[in-house]
């Protein structure tokens, strides 16, 4: 039994991913978005002054600083893709073929959210890329990688997890970006993904400081700006996935219909 | 793994064997019962047709048999499995077949094959894929993306998925709607050459009696949720061994001048006229006509024993007046085709 859980994953989770990819603009779309945000947000800060930066962002590398938050917000929004392909599915009634097989709702529902979170990561590396060509250097020590990558994953498997159980009993097309707006806007700036949280009101610091975009967007900053890394984010993170995941799947094996 | 099986193996091992079994199946959706205690027998290995008109409780009856919605009472068995208690190995042990032909149109017929295969957890299912392939004509178009093919090969790469993991059942829901005559005429072969080359049951629903007439070995006639009459067609037909005259009136007609008639069987009014049940249509027709105002008659129809007017004598209306309004089911599957 456990067997067949796994292929029907496998399956369902390659099916998405071949989905994405063999649509040449999604792939372009996925690439230059996050490259505009760090040439676009990255430029507004071109000629300010070097001692503002410093005092600021502490360091004068602000496109440094910003890539690992650019890089946490998006992972924010994926989860958009997992509820529109699973819309779409119930739409055409394609859904309906999975669930008349052996498969659980849950698996379909873990496979949609890894699918979006496979298609976020992505971002990761024409990130780093373009973060490069932009004069940023990185550490070589596969660790911090390794960790690095994790984080992002894990806040992204989190979010489109979350997203996907507000939206598992819905068919209207319009309900992913409404829910992303949603979700997507106080989450970025309540977080230390595009400012330091130290001049933010005590309000805003209390949300920044549980909001996982924070844990990830600090993790990436101390791994890309050098220094001592401290792993406990990453911990938090793992969590935060672990649950979105759990109560998603136990929501989706709820209400997940096809009418 | 072999592809076909004989049909010794699985028609009709021994006569108590059933392919489905209903008992007093009852659904409601608020207060309306869409199925009403439903009693349903299918034998192994045939094709069974249910007939009745849009929202009799066809396609509720397939969603009960598949697990998708639970039934509020009774009991349902498919190929030996209660639906409440194992949904997992009747969905193992049954296909479908969709209404408007669902596909991933993004993934090619052998992509498609494969995750069926997944969903299904087969482990060896390529030489049966690639026979199903041959045997449905698709296999040179085997890595063309489904969205390119036309209506007549979706349905078949259907019914090749449907088969691919060797399913005891097969459920098609209204297989034809809204098909050309043609594609149409290729479906009714291909699905009495899949029951009888690999020996699955199929239960189809339609609201076209001629498609239940020329595939059904067996029939079950449901009205509001209700099981009105079950047999094969002949045995159906021979029921109602009578023809139905209906006759279209511009004014109201008394009945009772008519059913006093000899060879009369039964009178009725209908909304627009009335409708006899009679031995003879030929011999009494012109007694008929001449007791009714003649420039009041607006039509006349006369059906001879068939199973509309089976069907006419069972529910009080005929099935084909459905074709006139517009079927939503039908516009939708449409429309859905046309966006693709």
């Amino acid at each position: 039994m456990r067997n067949a859980t796994l292929n029907q994953f496998s399956g369902l989770l390659t099916r998405e991913i071949m989905k994405t990819y063999r649509n040449p603009w999604i792939i372009a779309i996925t690439v230059v978005q996050p490259f505009m945000w760090l040439a676009f947000f990255g430029s507004s800060f071109a000629s300010a002054p070097k001692s503002f930066l410093e005092g600021f962002f502490h360091t004068s590398n602000y496109i440094a600083f910003l890539l690992p938050g650019v890089l946490s917000t998006s992972m924010l929004t994926v989860g958009m893709f997992g509820s529109m392909s699973t819309i779409q599915d119930k739409r055409f009634g394609y859904m309906k073929r999975i669930l008349l097989t052996p498969t659980d709702k849950a698996t379909i529902f873990v496979a949609k959210s890894m699918g979006s979170t496979t298609r976020g990561m992505v971002q990761l590396p024409v990130m780093v890329i373009a973060a490069f060509l932009f004069g940023v250097s990185f550490p070589l020590n596969p660790i911090l990688w390794i960790g690095w990558i994790l984080a992002l994953f894990f806040l992204g498997l989190g979010f489109s997890s979350l997203f996907m159980a507000m939206t598992v009993s819905s068919t209207d097309w319009q309900t992913p970006g409404v829910i992303s707006n949603f979700i997507t806007m106080p989450l970025m700036f309540a977080s230390t993904a595009l400012f330091p949280q130290a001049n933010f009101p005590v309000w805003m610091r209390a949300i920044s400081s549980v909001n996982p975009v924070t844990f990830s967007a600090t993790l990436g900053r101390s791994i890309v700006l050098g220094g001592a890394v401290d792993w406990t984010p990453l911990g938090y993170l793992a969590i935060f996935a672990v649950l979105m995941l759990f109560v998603g799947s136990v929501m989706a094996t709820k209400w997940l219909r096809v009418e | 793994m072999s592809v076909s099986k004989t049909s010794s193996e699985t028609v009709h091992v021994n006569d108590s064997s059933n392919a489905i079994v209903m008992k007093g199946i009852t659904k409601k959706y608020g207060n309306f019962t869409a199925l009403d205690n439903v009693d349903l027998t299918v034998p192994e290995g045939t094709i069974f047709g249910l007939l009745g008109p849009n929202g009799a409780g066809k396609t509720t009856i397939i969603k009960v048999l598949t697990a998708l919605i639970p039934a509020d009472a009774g009991e349902a068995r498919v190929s030996g499995h209660d639906v409440k208690k194992e949904p997992k190995l009747v969905r193992a042990n049954i296909g479908w077949v969709a209404a408007e032909v669902i596909l991933d149109d993004d993934l090619t017929a052998m992509e498609n094959l494969w995750l069926q295969a997944k969903l299904q957890n087969l482990q060896e299912w390529k030489e049966r894929a690639n026979d199903l392939l041959k045997y449905f004509d698709l296999f040179d178009r085997k890595d063309t993306k489904v969205g390119k093919y036309s209506t007549g090969m979706r349905k078949k790469l259907e019914i090749a998925l449907a088969l691919l993991h060797q399913p005891k059942v097969i459920f098609m829901d209204e297989p034809t709607i809204g098909l050309d005559p043609g594609t149409r005429r290729m479906l009714w072969q291909l699905i009495t050459g899949i029951n009888r080359e690999y020996g699955v049951t199929i239960l189809l629903t339609s609201h076209y009696i001629e498609e239940a007439d020329a595939l059904c070995s067996n029939l079950a006639i449901i009205d509001h949720g209700k099981i009105v009459a079950t047999g094969t067609p002949s045995e159906l037909k021979s029921k109602v061994n009578a023809d139905i005259i209906e006759i279209g009136l511009n004014y109201e007609p008394d009945v009772t001048v008519f059913e006093r008639m000899e060879g009369v069987l039964d009178a009725s009014r209908t909304e627009n006229g009335m409708r006899l049940k009679v031995t003879a249509s030929e011999k009494i027709l012109p007694r008929i006509l001449s007791s009714l105002k003649i420039e009041g008659v607006v039509k006349i129809n006369v059906d001879k024993p068939s199973l509309e007017t089976v069907f006419i004598d069972l529910t009080g209306k005929r099935l084909s007046e459905e074709d006139n309004k517009m079927d939503m089911r039908k516009f939708y599957a449409t429309l859905r085709m046309a966006r693709r």
